[in-house]
């Protein structure tokens, strides 16, 4: 603290602690020796370090460890932790991307290939698929030389509404093709049998149901699998 | 120039006998030497830790991390006073841990009112420590915990363990002016703390 008639408190503290600037000012020596107030203080700082420069050490409440660890690469747990850690990220990232095509074609069934129903062959399989894919041809050399049809627009409806019927009818519905391709050009004919021809390489697949959810199902399996096999076989902090 | 006189502790761990032997064995990775020399000064590093930190989990951890660091470090230690040398690690680690602390305003330094039970019983803890002096010791570890933590981390780098100015300005990243402030204003606040005591530490 300053005070008009003493020096500093600080400057009288350095003086104590043997602050060699502070002992060669000779005016301030000279106002300690003279003064007894600021001659106890320094006494009173000196003693003080004195006593601290004494404090004994202190033993740590609990054991140390004295000498940092070496990581054990031989430990056969450590080396499955290793692999694991890193097969951990590939495995997550392949199991969310199985997961997300899953999602995209489970939610969005128009944009991919799905099951007979779309073709209106909800419950037929693979070889009846074939043998209207077979009559099919058969029905177009019966129009070429039939008469032209009047039902123009019906054969039409039909062939947007229930595209894929195909010749799932067969030959129960060959008359009614006849009048169609009689009166339409020969593009047209084309495309009748485009429609089911398209349809047998999805339709021919032994699953009936679309594959998505089961791509769901397997991506979001994977992730779990990563993230539980990470937990068990991983060492963990601590 | 400017640097607190030197002292010698009498009541400090002393230095092993063959303390140049084993450094120069844990050196070359005889991590026995090396723990033989931490065992040995594990004290003296816990009790700067515990004096700057003021909390004795802290001061486990900084002493802990001191450890380690003196074992990368000890290959290139090139002489001196060894106890020097793992106090200046230690103060470092500790100071480390101080920092961190303050930066978070949701953890503010120990009470020293609530610390008051965590002081230790030197007398108790360490053979070194002189039982008829306990009571003094006692008191001024209280003192110390009292002080704000920039005088306190002075006073303590200074008083209690001889380091100069400019090394304790270097540690805590400080000027040269500020850290003498510190010391000179810790000191008396701790001579008023102990104006009841005064009798103690003046006899």
């Amino acid at each position: 603290m300053l005070n008009a008639n003493h020096p500093d408190d600080e400057r009288l503290s350095a003086l104590a602690g043997g602050d060699p600037d502070e002992g060669a000012d000779a005016g301030l020596t000279a106002h300690v020796a003279s003064c007894d107030r600021c001659a106890e203080l320094v006494s009173d700082l000196g003693a003080l370090r004195m006593s601290l420069g004494d404090l004994p050490d202190v033993a740590p409440p609990r054991p140390l460890r004295l000498v940092p660890p070496v990581p054990d690469a031989s430990a056969p747990e450590d080396g499955i932790g290793t692999w694991m850690r890193r097969l951990f990220a590939p495995a997550l990232t392949a199991g969310a991307a199985l997961a997300m095509v899953g999602l995209v074609g489970t939610a969005s069934p128009g944009t991919l290939p799905t099951s007979l129903d779309e073709v209106g062959f909800g419950g037929g399989d693979a070889g009846v698929m074939h043998e209207a894919d077979e009559a099919a041809p058969g029905d177009q050399r019966l129009t070429d030389t039939d008469e032209p049809g009047a039902v123009q627009g019906e054969a039409a409806g039909e062939r947007d509404g229930a595209a894929g019927y195909g010749a799932a009818a067969g030959d129960d519905e060959a008359p009614a093709a006849e009048p169609l391709s009689g009166g339409r050009d020969s593009d047209t004919s084309e495309d009748d049998y485009a429609v089911p021809e398209s349809r047998v390489g999805t339709t021919s697949l032994p699953a009936e149901r679309s594959p998505w959810p089961m791509v769901l199902f397997t991506g979001v399996a994977v992730i779990v699998g990563a993230l539980l096999l990470r937990w068990i076989l991983v060492p963990r902090a601590g | 120039m400017a640097d607190a006189p030197e002292r010698a502790p009498t009541n400090r761990t002393p230095p092993l006998p063959d303390e140049a032997a084993v450094i120069a064995r844990a050196a070359d990775g005889d991590r026995t030497a090396f723990a033989q020399l931490m065992e040995h000064y594990q004290s003296a590093c816990y009790g700067l830790a515990w004096r700057l930190l003021g909390d004795a989990d802290r001061a486990a951890d900084a002493t802990q991390d001191a450890f380690v660091h003196a074992y990368r470090a000890i290959a290139s230690y090139r002489g001196g006073v060894f106890r020097s040398w793992l106090l200046r690690i230690t103060a470092n680690a500790s100071y480390d841990i101080l920092r961190r602390q303050q930066r978070r305003p949701s953890s503010p330094l120990p009470d020293p009112d609530e610390g008051a039970p965590e002081l230790p019983d030197p007398s108790a803890l360490n053979p070194f420590a002189e039982a008829s002096k306990s009571e003094l010791y006692r008191h001024l570890e209280r003192a110390l915990r009292m002080l704000p933590a920039d005088q306190r981390t002075a006073v303590v780098l200074c008083d209690v363990y001889g380091m100069d100015y400019n090394e304790v300005a270097a540690m805590t990243d400080s000027a040269l002016g500020t850290v003498k402030s510190r010391i000179h204003r810790g000191r008396l606040r701790l001579r008023e703390l102990l104006a009841e005591h005064r009798e103690l530490f003046t006899a």
